[in-house]
């Protein structure tokens, strides 16, 4: 019963959240209007004449793609989090700490600096290229742990992740510093931004995050076993090797495919699952479509003071998640150390 | 009845159990023995299919190689020794997770109403069913144990293998389980084989024992006969039963007083 009133409220949160979302910014839409708007556009009626026609502008082709996209990202990236932190067993674990964000952001810098366009994958070029190098640096940072440490237990997963994105941000930086006309782009990507996207964006990552995310709920009970470590899973009928493949797979897509269109967005992965688990339990019936819409609505906020907070202009995001992120990161892992010690 | 014929485990190109067979009937046990490091749990592993390994284990002559995951996990259960709790969960959901086989599976399968009486009467078995809805991160060792013990029973096995089950657990609950799980093992076919450090609590469980040393069989069979004194005096390097004795002899000696 308590548990339907928290989803009720975050349900609620969350839908406030996006409407501010559009109703606020240099040009102050009321929410009514907003609503009105985004209503009848649905609906395919006519905007009442008593609004402004730049005002319909604003909401249907600026600030609502944008909130949505927002949400979608920040939903992908939440779900992802929650995913690879249940599966490593590791509350550090998150896209940004295992570097999967850095190596979708080289796929992508390659993409657009290279002008690279593969044909027949045509506008799923980008996506498709961050998932596979997104996929890749994860890979990589798996293997190379589990040389170093066969349980993957402990945080050398998360070192040796965090090397592996430094690495990887570090060629992003060297391949975007060797064509300067890119290099503003860049600077903003790597910090991640919602600016300047429209609705084809949303529609090409709307579907992907949809189905990932169904995808990771059919494994919700595998997802709870799997916290209690390979072995028991194993022992209680889970598949664990196939299992483990699909989840990681899954969250590297739907990380990947959204970080090569908006860049690098950290820390939200490994804050809304966390906060999720406070609030709702650990059980992932609950956890991860609870982290899609936390993170969906957190990412909203973030965008929203991201283009407010300095008037005309545009912060990147990843500054402002970082932010609160970055502080909540060191939080756990020292609370976290505490408990060990 | 279960049937391991010559198992061999390597952790890379290390070899730590060699060419071990043993069969184990139904409605009866089997205490596995051995000093650290013999290779007890690896062993054990083994047999639930957990670790890759060579030879055969075979459950009412089907060899579980032929079999799937779901299928293995069915006929076996394995409680491995606990370890840390990551994520918590309320002790009926840790419980309810041991009927993974039984639920329907994906987005929309949940418990049926069969499924929640039956974690309830597995918490009861344990003692727990009052806790029920308490966090397992909560829980002191020796209760986390018995929520894993209870998770066991909920997944249905035929047959149980236990790595210490003993492990945290108070004297009145480790005579208890061994207690429970004697009953348990008389009826519907069931078996269970025991890691036990407690060679006492062994002997309760079950008069037929494994005694490993270094990864080998030194003996096998009903304590008494085939496990003699000489044999655990030379596999543990301590006189076992002239020490048991002389405890015993102390405590006569306090009571009498």
């Amino acid at each position: 019963m308590k548990q339907k009133i928290r989803v009720t409220s975050l349900l609620i949160i969350a839908f406030v959240i996006l409407i501010l979302g559009m109703a606020v910014g240099s040009v102050f839409v009321t929410p009514a209007d907003s609503l009105s708007i985004v209503w009848h556009k649905l609906a395919g009626t006519a905007v009442p004449a008593t609004i402004k026609a730049t005002d319909v502008s604003i909401i249907w082709n600026l600030r609502l793609p944008r909130a949505l996209l927002a949400f979608v990202v920040g939903a992908a990236l939440s779900v992802a989090g929650a995913v690879m932190q249940s599966v490593l067993k590791n509350p550090l674990a998150s896209s940004y700490t295992l570097g999967v964000s850095s190596g979708a952001s080289l796929g992508a810098a390659l993409v657009i600096l290279g002008g690279i366009s593969i044909p027949l994958l045509k506008m799923f070029t980008l996506p498709i290229l961050g998932f596979a190098f997104g996929l890749g640096t994860i890979l990589l940072s798996i293997t190379i742990a589990s040389r170093l440490d066969k349980g993957l237990e402990n945080n050398t997963i998360i070192l040796t992740g965090m090397v592996i994105s430094l690495f990887t941000n570090a060629v992003v930086t060297l391949v975007s510093a060797l064509s300067r006309e890119h290099i503003q782009q860049l600077l903003y990507w790597q910090m991640g931004s919602f600016s300047l996207k429209d609705w084809k964006t949303v529609f090409i990552l709307l579907p992907i995050t949809v189905v990932g995310i169904l995808i990771i709920m059919h494994y919700n009970r595998e997802l709870d076993m799997l916290t209690f470590g390979e072995e028991q899973a194993k022992s209680m009928g889970v598949n664990t090797v196939r299992v483990k493949w699909i989840l990681i797979v899954i969250a590297a897509a739907i990380t990947g495919s959204a970080i090569s269109f908006v860049g690098v967005i950290g820390f939200v992965d490994l804050v809304a699952p966390h906060i999720v688990r406070k609030i709702f339990g650990s059980r992932h019936r609950l956890v991860i479509p609870m982290s899609a819409i936390l993170g969906g609505a957190f990412m909203v906020a973030c965008d929203l003071a991201a283009r407010t907070v300095i008037p005309k202009q545009d912060l990147p995001v990843g500054a402002v998640t970082a932010i609160i992120g970055a502080p909540f990161f060191g939080y756990v892992y020292f609370s976290r150390r505490k408990r060990d010690a | 009845m279960l049937s391991a014929r010559n198992i061999n485990v390597s952790y890379g190109s290390t070899q730590v159990v060699f060419d071990v067979s043993f069969d184990v009937m139904n409605n009866a046990n089997l205490c596995v023995l051995g000093p650290n490091g013999c290779g007890k749990t690896t062993l054990l592993k083994a047999v639930a299919g957990i670790l890759p390994h060579g030879g055969t284990v075979a459950i009412d002559d089907r060899d579980t190689r032929t079999m799937k995951r779901r299928e293995v996990s069915l006929k076996i259960a394995l409680m491995s020794q606990s370890q840390g709790v990551y994520f918590s969960y309320s002790v009926f959901d840790a419980v309810m997770m041991g009927r993974y086989l039984h639920i329907k599976d994906g987005i929309l399968g949940s418990p049926s109403g069969h499924d929640r009486d039956f974690v309830a009467e597995c918490l009861r078995s344990v003692g727990l069913l009052d806790v029920a809805k308490k966090e397992i991160s909560q829980l002191s060792g020796g209760q986390l144990q018995r929520v894993f013990f209870a998770r066991t029973l909920a997944q249905e096995p035929q047959i149980i293998l236990l790595d210490e089950p003993t492990n945290h657990l108070d004297m009145k609950y480790q005579i208890e389980l061994i207690e429970y799980l004697r009953e348990w093992s008389s009826h519907d076919n069931h078996s269970v084989i025991g890691v036990l450090h407690d060679i006492n609590l062994a002997m309760r469980l079950s008069e037929n024992m494994l005694i490993l040393k270094e990864g080998r069989i030194a003996a096998s069979g009903v304590a008494g006969a085939q496990v003699t004194t000489e044999l655990l005096r030379d596999v543990y390097g301590v006189d076992v039963v002239g020490f048991m004795r002389e405890s015993l002899g102390k405590w006569e000696g306090i009571s009498a007083q």
